[in-house]
């Protein structure tokens, strides 16, 4: 192999992958530079807790989702749904505990529904999660009487709560923990068993992953059902953080959540999703939101600048990769 | 590279042999006519319900009425089947243009602005399609030229119109008054008004160009064997900038009948995105191919039209219109995937 690769190739695919960590520390120099209050200790934590955790848990989803080659846009469903069960019990007096795993059985039966409808019925990915999402947006605007918040205000394991949203283990919030807990399980998933070699496989190439014999199905199973939970997992940290329930909340998630996997791709080699990357994506967008208020920018120029910046990373890593494969 | 040498590979494991090949053919036509008058029937029994229950629906008046709100949905869905017909069927790697809703949203806001800053109304209406041909542009330089997924480009584009919509408005309802507008929404002949012809006339317009012209034969080669359409010849690259821009210049136009019927602009526009990915990809069960076509996309519109008026009719709640619009795409694309698996394996 390395004796047919022409000498300037590795250079080049050096400089495609460094392409959005290089971004990413550009701005953050940048930001830094403008706004004191940017650099300080206490708001990068106040990045990792408030612009990261959630979407990271949902992105790590995403990423075994994409890696088997699908996709799915029902995770904000998920999210809300699981946020809904446990806003909902609490509400009527249920405990931590009960409400909690309500939620996570509603995540999960959106996963297993995906699953359901890719794997028996043969619908691809793309429109089974677009038709459970359509669905889980009437599910929750008629259990709400049209999208009306749910807002825990007495009577609820507020101790409990609290301590999900805001307790910490050594010093760091539980949420990190968690997400740290979350990354080290997918990581392992994808590298180091072989549920992520067929994964990957199935990934790679349907067909051959099929004639192999590898357990296609059982695979694709798990990997909604997973994403399902990591996205429960992040709709009941929200919810416990803004002590409600509001409807639609979690579709914020899916987007980003696509953005950073595919962002994440540039810095693999064979442009596969991977962990390290989709982290580095879900803190770029996280990052960005931060920084752009902090040095003063209204909110709307936000969006555009967030558009602009992902636009112009995405087709410099897309246009040096294509430029390497063509010469 | 590795990944490139399997892709390469990868037909090698599903070439079949010639006559299996034949009857695997005459087997998916047979079916996918099956399901084409299947769906044909589902629309008309849907008609056929809602006629007989619902009070007026089958009323001249009611018609114009789902034809009149289905317009700037059909639009859309226009512009995204033509970007799908050719980038290829693949949602992930092939065609689609996510950033279709928020450039509508981005058009009516510079088409609202733009007319009250005095400008006027050809002035006004010329502004709003360029800036609809120059978010189709950057879609199509992301896409062809920098080689990003259109998944991927489209939805950073996505977030650039949102946001510039943003900045426009600054997040408030813009009213805005102009004779152009007023026409829209007041002229009428032979019962159907302004809006229900535009959407006739680009029907029709759009069903010759992709379904009778050589560059619409030339654009279905690039989106189903864009190997062999370069090879044949065809300057692929600009077919699919074409289709870019085109969804630009749709989104443009469905802009401006968007303002006259809510007299201005008005945040939220860009929520229609689903609805346009789910009529395009749904026209691909009235085809005999499978693939999206125009008259297939209004027939989904009209159909997910109809529903909804029908549900107002009955006075069902709102809330379920979406619902039922996820089940029956679902129902649909399986019926559709469980016939087809069974005559390909």
């Amino acid at each position: 192999m390395s004796a047919s690769v022409p000498m300037g190739r590795p250079i080049g695919a050096q400089l495609v992958r460094v392409t959005t960590p290089a971004a990413l520390i550009a701005l953050f120099l940048i930001f830094a530079a403008i706004s004191p209050t940017f650099r300080t200790p206490g708001n990068i934590l106040h990045i990792l807790v408030n612009n990261f955790s959630l979407p990271a848990l949902v992105a790590l989803g995403m990423t075994l989702v994409i890696s088997a080659g699908g996709i799915d846009l029902s995770v904000g469903v998920a999210a809300d749904i699981a946020a809904m069960l446990a806003v909902t019990l609490m509400e009527h007096g249920s405990g931590l505990g009960l409400s909690l795993i309500a939620g996570i059985g509603g995540a999960l039966v959106v996963g297993l529904l995906d699953a359901l409808l890719i794997t028996v019925f043969g619908i691809s990915p793309f429109l089974a999660t677009l038709g459970v999402l359509f669905i889980g947006e009437s599910v929750q605007q008629l259990a709400t009487n049209g999208g009306t918040p749910i807002y825990l205000v007495s009577n609820y394991p507020a101790a409990g709560l609290d301590y999900l949203a805001h307790g910490q283990i050594l010093g760091l919030p539980l949420t990190l923990w968690l997400v740290a807990l979350a990354v080290v399980l997918v990581q392992v998933l994808l590298s180091s068993t072989a549920f992520g070699r067929h994964l990957r496989a199935i990934g790679a190439e349907p067909r051959v992953a099929w004639h192999s014999g590898l357990p296609v199905r059982r695979t694709t199973w798990l990997v909604y059902l997973l994403s399902a939970l990591l996205c429960g997992l992040a709709g009941l940290l929200l919810s416990a953080t803004v002590k409600s329930y509001v409807p639609l909340s979690g579709n914020a998630f899916m987007l980003d959540a696509i953005g950073a996997v595919f962002v994440g791709t540039t810095i693999s080699r064979e442009a596969r999703p991977n962990v390290l990357g989709t982290l580095l994506g879900v803190f770029f967008f996280g990052m960005l939101h931060n920084g752009l208020l902090l040095i003063g920018w209204n909110f709307y120029w936000q969006q555009v600048a967030i558009g602009l910046l992902v636009f112009i990373v995405l087709g410099i890593s897309f246009l040096s990769r294509r430029l390497q494969t063509a010469d | 590279m590795s990944s490139n040498v399997l892709a390469d590979q990868a037909p090698a494991f599903t070439e079949r042999s010639v006559d299996l090949e034949d009857r695997d053919i005459r087997r998916a036509r047979r079916q996918s006519q099956v399901i084409r008058l299947g769906s044909i029937a589902a629309l008309i029994a849907v008609f056929a319900y809602f006629s007989a229950v619902a009070p007026g629906f089958a009323n001249l008046g009611n018609i114009a009425n789902v034809i009149e709100q289905s317009a700037v949905l059909a639009l859309l869905a226009f512009g995204m089947s033509i970007v799908v017909l050719g980038g290829g069927g693949d949602v992930i790697r092939g065609g689609i243009d996510l950033s279709l809703g928020a450039n509508l949203g981005l058009c009516v806001a510079v088409f609202a602005v733009a007319s009250n800053a005095g400008f006027s109304d050809w002035l006004a209406v010329a502004i709003t399609f360029g800036t609809g041909a120059a978010v189709g542009l950057l879609n199509a330089i992301a896409v062809v030229g920098l080689g990003v997924l259109p998944l991927l480009a489209t939805l950073a584009v996505m977030n650039i119109c949102a946001g510039a919509e943003l900045v426009l408005t600054q997040n408030t309802v813009i009213s805005t008054n102009s004779p152009l507008l007023g026409s829209i929404v007041g002229l009428s002949w032979l019962g159907l008004s302004v809006t229900d012809w535009v959407l006739v006339a680009a029907t029709v317009v759009l069903i010759v160009l992709v379904q009778g012209t050589r560059w619409g034969l030339r654009l279905q080669a690039v989106g189903g064997q864009r190997q062999a359409a370069r090879a044949a010849g065809l300057r692929v690259q600009a077919y699919l900038a074409g289709t870019y821009v085109a969804a630009g210049l749709l989104a443009a136009l469905a802009a401006i009948l968007q303002a006259a019927r809510l007299s201005g602009s008005s945040p939220g526009s860009g929520d229609i995105l689903l609805s346009v990915v789910l009529t395009s990809l749904m026209s691909t069960v009235f085809s005999r191919r499978l693939l999206p076509t125009i008259g297939g996309t209004l027939l989904s519109v009209l159909f997910i039209g109809s529903l909804i008026n029908g549900f107002q009719l009955l006075n069902v709640s709102s809330y379920w219109v979406n619902g039922v619009q996820g089940v029956l795409i679902l129902f649909v694309v399986a019926v559709r995937s469980l016939s087809t698996r069974r005559g390909g394996a």
